[in-house]
């Protein structure tokens, strides 16, 4: 049993215990000698034991105060899974369906399917660390990597609202690295990129991004959701539109192969994709991970002041037993000389 | 006007200032003593005409008087710190008030009053060498104000002796006596050429007066030192045995140098304590 506390500072003070063999806490009765008080030793039985509760008190309150507890460690576990950043697109065109129409009656929104099939994505990674990041005209942070499974749901629950119209995957991308630790080659970094439409980006971002990819080493999976009508991934351009103004996907694609980092690109154009996508990601990405668990602790501060309680009693009972010399009243005094 | 302390001293006193007490000294005044040839107490004013004519050797006869004389009353205070005790009533308070009684009868019958205060040494700054100024109950009472309790122990009494040397004195040895034994009698014993009156300031509530139960948290008035008592019947029986026990013995032994104690309770009653003085 190892017993910890919250406040450990607070233990300093524990050298106050011996408080009760340096002061009484009783009303002084003054006397004129202390050698007229017969021996008893009912009466230092009772001195011993209020000194020792007062003791006990003390040191049991102080205890209380610093908030013990035994057991509640970190455990520190190795699972499969991944340290997994998700990286959604909140532009405006993810709240369309597939078929690029504001949704109506039973219709799904891209957001919203991506949505339910992250949750049970997340759901069948109970050892991955989750962190949500959401870009649009500007990237935002939405959850910091961390194993609270219910944060994280939230955090995707709410990735279905509305978002502006424009889609700066750059950004999104160096945030999302940011989550990651550089210096830990043991971890095992992704990051899934949800995203309906591409963007340009610009030759020297590119190369920032690059350097940064290499320095994190994280794997890419690119979730394209393909809306009917526009430019898929793996389109081949035309020749009158081969830059990355027309079709920006492609070349998005193209420059993601030339990251240096193992890359996946998955193109859905119906929820049923969307979900064989992220099955297939959940395959992929199994790797040994070390995960820390808490063990539940036990509180004592409970036991500790349940503890205090009956030497306090005890000293509360003195206290009112406190018994006192009563000087009678002049009028009351028998008058010696008329007894006489 | 405030009551007299009459007190009688022991024996026949041995000065040779007039004053009220009875006295071996003979004299031209006083109460008829015997009657001497003229030849052997020639003091024309007292020769008895009467015992002259009737004496068949026709010798001269002279009345002899006892001389009555005064004597040194010393109030010899324990100031030790004990005595700052306040239950009816503080008992500094009532030593002040009885030594100041005291000084006020000595001089008003012509006798000397004189104050030492002693704790564990011999207080210089509570002496006050026998008078018979009037005014000496004045002094007394700024002497002996409360605050010059401060004392502990009260060893200083052995050093009374010197200053109290020469011709027997009447003593008063005010104390609450909460003192050891073995202390008291080497006291008694150098004062023993004295007539030594013990006065013992007592309180009620030290006694009888004692709760019958609950906790009482003691503290010494000379040492400090604490101690807690769980006080219930038979521990305060035990309590007023343990100090009848000493009375009895503290009576024993200062009978032994001749006077029992006379006991100040709760108040001073001069006529009461004067009744004590002829009692003890």
């Amino acid at each position: 049993m190892i017993l910890n506390a919250d406040h450990p500072w607070v233990l300093v003070l524990l050298p106050l215990a011996v408080l009760p063999w340096l002061r009484s806490p009783h009303r002084r009765t003054a006397i004129g000698s202390i050698a007229v008080v017969p021996a008893d030793r009912l009466s230092a039985w009772v001195r011993l034991g209020l000194r020792i509760a007062g003791m006990l008190a003390i040191a049991l309150i102080i205890l209380a105060l610093s908030g013990p507890y035994h057991g509640g460690r970190l455990v520190s576990r190795i699972g499969t899974g991944a340290q997994l950043v998700l990286l959604l697109d909140r532009s405006g065109s993810m709240s369309d369906t597939f078929a690029g129409r504001t949704p109506e009656g039973a219709e799904e929104s891209k957001a919203s399917a991506t949505k339910r099939l992250l949750r049970d994505f997340i759901g069948r990674r109970p050892h991955d660390l989750f962190g949500v990041a959401a870009f649009s005209t500007a990237p935002m942070l939405v959850l910091p990597l961390t194993d609270h499974q219910d944060a994280v749901l939230a955090a995707v629950n709410a990735s279905d609202r509305r978002g502006l119209n424009f889609t700066n995957i750059a950004r999104g991308l160096g945030m999302a690295l940011s989550m990651f630790a550089a210096d830990r080659p043991d971890e095992h970094h992704v990051i899934l990129l949800v995203s309906d439409g591409g963007a340009v980006i610009d030759p020297h971002v590119q190369d920032q991004l690059r350097a940064l990819f290499a320095r994190y080493r994280a794997d890419l999976y690119f979730l394209f959701l393909r809306t009917a009508g526009s430019k898929g991934l793996f389109d081949e351009p035309g020749p009158d539109e081969n830059t990355p103004q027309a079709m920006p996907e492609h070349f998005l694609h193209r420059y993601f192969q030339t990251l240096g980092v193992p890359y996946h690109a998955f193109q859905a154009e119906s929820p049923g994709q969307v979900e064989e996508a992220i099955r297939q990601i959940d395959a992929l990405e199994r790797y040994p991970i070390t995960y820390t668990e808490h063990l539940p602790r036990r509180d004592l501060t409970g036991w500790a002041y349940a503890l205090a309680c009956p030497p306090l009693l005890l000293l509360l009972a003195a206290k009112l037993m406190e018994a006192r010399v009563r000087v009678r009243p002049a009028a009351t005094r028998p008058d010696r000389r008329v007894a006489a | 006007m405030t009551a007299d302390i009459h007190y009688r001293p022991r024996g026949a006193v041995t000065g040779l200032r007039v004053g009220a007490h009875p006295s071996r000294q003979v004299g031209g005044m006083g109460t008829f003593r015997d009657l001497v040839p003229f030849a052997a107490h020639p003091d024309a004013r007292r020769i008895d005409v009467r015992a002259t004519a009737l004496d068949p050797f026709d010798t001269t006869m002279v009345r002899r008087l006892r001389q009555r004389a005064s004597i040194d009353v010393y109030a010899l205070v324990d100031l030790s710190a004990s005595l700052r005790y306040q239950g009816n009533a503080a008992k500094a308070a009532l030593v002040g008030e009885l030594c100041a009684a005291l000084a006020r009868s000595a001089t008003r019958i012509g006798d000397r009053f004189g104050l030492i205060g002693c704790d564990a040494i011999l207080r210089l700054d509570c002496f006050l060498p026998a008078t018979a100024r009037r005014g000496v109950a004045a002094d007394v009472e700024m002497l002996l104000e409360p605050s010059r309790w401060v004392g502990a122990g009260a060893e200083g009494l052995l050093e009374a002796a010197p200053y109290l040397a020469g011709a027997r004195k009447m003593v008063f040895l005010v104390s609450d006596f909460l003192l050891p034994l073995d202390l008291l009698r080497r006291v008694f014993e150098s004062l023993a050429l004295h007539d030594i009156v013990p006065v013992i300031i007592r309180d009620s509530t030290e006694g009888a007066d004692l709760p019958e139960w609950g906790l009482l948290d003691l503290a010494d008035l000379e040492s400090g030192a604490r101690r807690l008592v769980f006080m219930r019947p038979a521990l305060k029986r035990r309590w007023l045995a343990e100090d009848a026990a000493r009375q009895t013995a503290l009576r024993q032994l200062a009978g032994q140098y001749g006077r029992t104690p006379v006991v100040v309770t709760d108040r001073l009653d001069l006529d009461d304590f004067s009744r004590g003085l002829l009692e003890a």
